[in-house]
């Protein structure tokens, strides 16, 4: 018999700090999966399991079942994965402007065909997305991460950031946009 | 005609439109070229946003950092009158006192007694008339004992080699001779919780004991699948906390239930 999360987290409440444990080792990985996505970073996203489960455990109290343990310590995660995110940004200039100049980036597309023309392509498209990412606002690429990546509907996306429903839809959309906008270099067709 | 814009196909594309039902975009899409153009290009920007690669965290990720922040955690205060935990609603924990008590009958004070006075030889229980609490934990006290070295096994057991017969086998085997005695007197004292767990444990003991040639990894697999090793592992601990938890409260007041001091 395995016991579920609930009666996990009723065991810890009474007093059996070591049951915790059995959480920690069944949401680790997509805990830590979420972490890296919006961090883009191992160790930062190392540390932000650790504070994250840190948390969940010292607010295990306000915890209700209705929502699954999973998602709320995934929420969590998320918030502090954005806090991790926007120190490291206040810590580092980004120098955006300088290396997302379009035009020098601009590649015709060699469609369909196969080989090194292939790969170069694939590879100015993740430099351009790269780029593209750092001109989101946090608020923006961690909705689209979540989206897109961790198939989050917008409800849960506007809980994990504590927004509206609209404005995480909204965040979803600008980030779209704008990465699109990123790739429209690669569609000049000859 | 109406047409979708942008931010309708792009909710189409994760499937949460709102303003038209996703049948309708679809048939749009089959009727209209100009959306199906639109959306056919997103589609493509879309799948060309590419998801990076999460490094890989091996199987004891979970465990480490488990590991990493238990120190930090504190308990949570057990509640003043400690309803047990319960594993399924309804089931009805009777209280330690008529384990204890039925364990007292079968394995007798003297044997306990002994054991008690071998961990604590400073505090021998006093063999007097405020002497039943102090044998009911010491009862605990062994049982606390055989939970935690049952824990110790199928921590071993969960990170186990395969081997030809090694000291699991051996521990097991003792461990089988002493599991059967408390579940017979659990079973006697009502306690469906704490029997159906040593029941559990008693099948794997069983297991474990009775591979003359070691532990194969089919058998270890087969212990962890079919035999459910990490649930019994959380049930033995959550056992073992709620014992420990009963001889800490018997610590704490000796005898203050009677109004005499020892
Ligand atoms: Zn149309």
């Amino acid at each position: 018999m395995e016991a579920n999360d609930d009666q996990i987290v009723r065991a810890v409440l009474a007093g059996d700090k070591d049951a915790y444990g059995a959480l920690v080792v069944r949401h680790s990985q997509s805990v830590f999966r979420a972490a890296f996505r919006i961090t883009g970073d191992e160790a930062d996203a190392d540390e932000v399991v650790q504070e994250a489960f840190m948390r969940g455990y010292q607010r295990l109290e306000s915890f209700e079942s209705r929502s699954g343990f999973g998602t709320w310590i995934y929420r969590i995660a998320i918030n502090c994965a954005l806090n991790m995110v926007n120190k490291r940004k206040s810590a580092t200039t980004y120098q955006i402007a300088e290396d997302a100049d379009p035009t020098q980036q601009q590649v015709q597309i060699a469609d369909h065909t196969a080989g090194p023309e292939r790969t170069l392509l694939s590879r100015e498209i993740e430099a351009l997305q790269a780029t593209a990412m750092r001109g989101l606002t946090a608020t923006e690429r961690t909705a689209f991460i979540l989206r897109h990546m961790e198939d989050r509907s917008t409800a849960e996306i506007a809980a994990a950031l504590s927004i509206a429903p609209n404005a995480a839809k909204q965040a979803v959309f600008r980030a779209v946009q704008k990465l699109r906008r990123s790739l429209a270099p690669l569609r000049v067709t000859p | 005609m109406n047409h979708f814009n942008e931010e309708e196909l792009i909710d189409y594309h994760y499937g949460e439109s709102v303003s038209a039902d996703a049948d309708s975009v679809a048939r749009h899409l089959r009727e209209c070229a100009d959306c199906a153009r639109s959306y056919a290009a997103i589609e493509r920007d879309l799948a060309e946003i590419a998801v990076p690669a999460t490094p890989v965290r091996g199987e004891d990720y979970g465990q480490q950092v488990w590991d990493g922040i238990r120190g930090s955690l504190r308990a949570y205060p057990a509640p003043e009158r400690r309803r047990w935990f319960q594993f399924a609603p309804g089931s009805q924990w009777k209280g330690l006192a008529a384990v204890a008590a039925c364990l007292l009958v079968i394995a007798g004070a003297f044997f306990a007694g002994r054991l008690w006075e071998h961990r604590n030889p400073q505090h021998p229980v006093a063999n007097n008339a405020a002497g039943d609490q102090g044998r009911e934990k010491v009862v605990l006290v062994v049982l606390g004992d055989h939970l935690d070295r049952s824990e110790r096994l199928l921590v071993e057991l969960k990170h186990a080699e395969p081997s030809t017969e090694g000291p699991i086998q051996a521990e097991a085997r003792e461990l089988l001779a002493s599991n059967r005695l408390y579940r017979e007197s659990v079973k006697q004292a009502g306690d469906p919780t704490l029997a159906n767990a040593l029941d559990h444990l008693e099948r794997v003991l069983i297991e474990v004991s009775n591979e003359p040639a070691g532990l194969s990894q089919a058998k270890l697999d087969e212990l962890q699948k079919e035999m459910n090793t990490d649930g019994l592992l959380f049930e033995v601990r959550v056992l073992r906390s709620r014992v420990q938890d009963d001889v800490e409260q018997r610590e704490n007041k000796p005898a203050a239930t009677k109004g005499v001091s020892i």
